[in-house]
């Protein structure tokens, strides 16, 4: 029983082994990550909020089934998951990134390692984001199971519809954790910021019809899911476009919304913002001092 | 020689509070004791020299290379933190195994040097069991093995015996012992005197973020003898207990302490006592579960010091 035993090894194979920062340490921290989320508690509480917009389809259709499928759909996959439980995740597991870790006090084990510290943050934030798309696909899908099945609606086109919702659905919780996660290199209150953030502008703001929805993740995602999909429903023989009403836009005298971005510059804001905002959170890092408390007190 | 650690006129400040006051310091090769008081500023000084914290003030070197976001350096750093904290759900060999992976080191690589690490420091039996479900010393042990895992030429040891039993404590220093004789280079910090005397002639002793004296061990010994030392033990037959160290000469004082099942004796030759304190734990009914020195003790001592 002796330490000499790593010290035998050849010197050239030792430095090999520590070669450091490479795919190895980035598979990991990946995989590490991942599993932190799976051994936590949280997946399983959001799994369940998860379950809320499934067990609504399921009741609303046993207790009315006149309600049309696509005002269903578009009351539940495309107003309460976005506005409600996308930022919920994207807030549960992003802010945690690196709080979780200092405040578990297994920090240390991370910033010893040959890693840069942005790198330990981008493939976290890879890791959350894994997490979040996967959590949030699985449950739209079990959403639009819940809303569509059994429905005269063709299999291909809701099929469609479908994929179309978890790609938006996964763009949205992406551009909430990119955020949330930068957040929480600020500040320990993420939590309450971020539901104070989600409450006031993702949820009161971007329902107004003024330019600041424009600096909000909510207004791209339902411009997205409006340009590419179709919520006109019959409720009584009236005819009516659902989302143009609920989301204040203005179809009336705009009716092809030509003074909002197109379905383009909506995919390509989303997606610049999350990218941006990552690399502020990985510049951030790299000079950030991670303070790790320890029994002595510091 | 050249010095391993280097420190250079540092300051760290944590907001209006001081961790550590203009320290400088050369630390050589070989093993070296780290003694203080907690808020002495142990932990922090570790802290710098493993590149977690920038100092406020002054630089800090390793191995000849600044420390402050260099994480190409831990490449022959290891740490062993002071903080008893895991990711509780891996087993033992999965976590030195992740460790090594987060060094760089592929799956296979890892896993070899993880089996090496765990044989090290007598963990191999258990090192497929949770980690939540591991003894303090078994905690500490594992800590050590992930500090060791990538064959690290410099080892920072933060407070490697606290809370263990004897025999851990034992072991941990057998192996701290041994890496001495390996070749490397090892500084370890405690708040206990006889702890680091065992493992190193070497020590520094820092108080209230300053450097209070450095060199060899026996001259600071004679000041600090003249004073008792509080040594805690907790076991389940505590009241036994009391009555077995009473008997010992050189023990002045024990007061029994029923709410934590334990006693804490004065004596003013704790090396007597330490030595003692093995054959004691192995009488019938007297298996110590925990052994430490009272903090406040030693901050008597460094008062005393200071004074001196």
């Amino acid at each position: 029983m002796t330490v000499t035993a790593i010290s035998d090894m050849p010197q050239s194979d030792r430095l090999a082994r520590t070669s450091g920062f490479g795919l190895s340490a980035i598979s990991a921290m990946f995989g590490l990550t991942i599993r932190q989320h799976l051994n936590g508690k949280r997946w399983m509480v959001l799994a369940g909020l998860f379950l809320l917009p499934v067990g609504l389809a399921i009741l609303i259709r046993a207790v009315s089934p006149d309600v049309p499928h696509r005002l269903l759909e578009f009351l539940l996959a495309f107003m309460f998951i976005p506005q409600a439980l996308l930022p919920l995740v994207a807030l549960v597991y992003a802010s945690g990134i690196i709080q979780d870790e200092q405040e578990d006090q297994t920090l240390t084990y991370l910033l010893v390692r040959p890693l840069p510290k942005w790198s330990i943050y981008v493939v976290k934030l890879l890791g959350t984001l894994t997490t979040a798309v996967l959590l949030t696909s699985m449950f739209t899908i079990l959403t639009y199971i819940a809303v569509y099945i059994g429905s005269p609606e063709g299999a291909g086109s809701v099929v469609t519809r479908c994929l179309k919702a978890v790609g938006i659905h996964s763009l949205a919780v992406i551009s909430y954790s990119c955020l949330f996660g930068l957040l929480s290199l600020f500040t320990r209150y993420t939590l309450i910021i971020g539901i104070l953030y989600t409450a006031l502008v993702e949820g009161l703001l971007a329902n107004l019809p003024f330019g600041i929805r424009l600096a909000t993740v909510i207004y791209y995602t339902r411009l997205i899911a409006y340009r590419s999909l179709d919520f006109i429903v019959n409720v009584h023989g009236h005819t009516t476009n659902a989302s143009a009403n609920a989301w204040q836009l203005d179809v009336r005298n705009d009716p092809n919304l030509l003074e909002h971005p197109s379905l383009r510059s909506c995919l390509m804001i989303l997606a610049g913002a999350s990218i941006l905002l990552t690399f502020v959170g990985a510049a951030m890092c790299s000079r950030c001092e991670f303070r790790v408390k320890t029994p002595g007190g510091n | 020689m050249k010095p391993i650690v280097v420190f250079h006129e540092v300051s760290k400040w944590y907001g209006n509070v001081i961790g550590i006051n203009k320290l400088s310091i050369s630390i050589p090769a070989g093993v070296t004791g780290l003694l203080g008081p907690n808020g002495a500023g142990k932990s922090t000084l570790l802290q710098l020299a493993t590149g977690q914290l920038c100092p406020s003030q002054g630089s800090v070197r390793v191995l000849e290379q600044e420390v402050w976001n260099n994480p190409g350096l831990n490449r022959y750093i290891g740490l062993c933190p002071e903080q008893d904290a895991f990711y509780e759900w891996m087993t033992g060999l999965d976590f030195v195994q992740t460790c090594a992976r987060l060094s760089g080191m592929n799956q296979s690589a890892s896993k070899e040097a993880a089996e090496r690490a765990i044989y090290s420091v007598g963990m191999t039996k258990n090192s497929r069991r949770a980690i939540r479900g591991y003894s303090k010393g078994m905690r500490q042990r594992i800590k050590l093995a992930q500090a060791l895992v990538h064959d690290p030429e410099v080892l920072f040891l933060d407070e490697p015996l606290t809370g263990t039993d004897p025999v851990a404590r034992r072991d941990l220093m057998d192996i701290v012992l041994r890496l001495g004789a390996g070749g490397k280079s090892v500084l370890v910090s405690s708040h206990v005197l006889h702890e680091v005397q065992s493992l190193t002639p070497n020590i520094i002793l820092l108080n209230r973020g300053r450097l209070l004296a450095e060199g060899h061990v026996r001259q600071i010994r004679e000041l600090i003898d003249k004073h008792p030392h509080q040594i805690v033990l907790i076991c389940d037959e505590y009241r036994k207990l009391a009555g077995r160290v009473l008997a010992w000469d050189d023990v002045e004082s024990v007061r029994v302490m029923p709410r934590e099942r334990g006693v804490t004796v004065e004596t003013r030759s704790p090396d007597a006592f330490y030595q003692r304190l093995p054959a004691l734990a192995l009488e019938p009914g007297l298996a110590l579960n925990e052994v430490y020195s009272d903090d406040d003790n030693l901050e008597a001592v460094f008062k005393y010091l200071v004074n001196a």
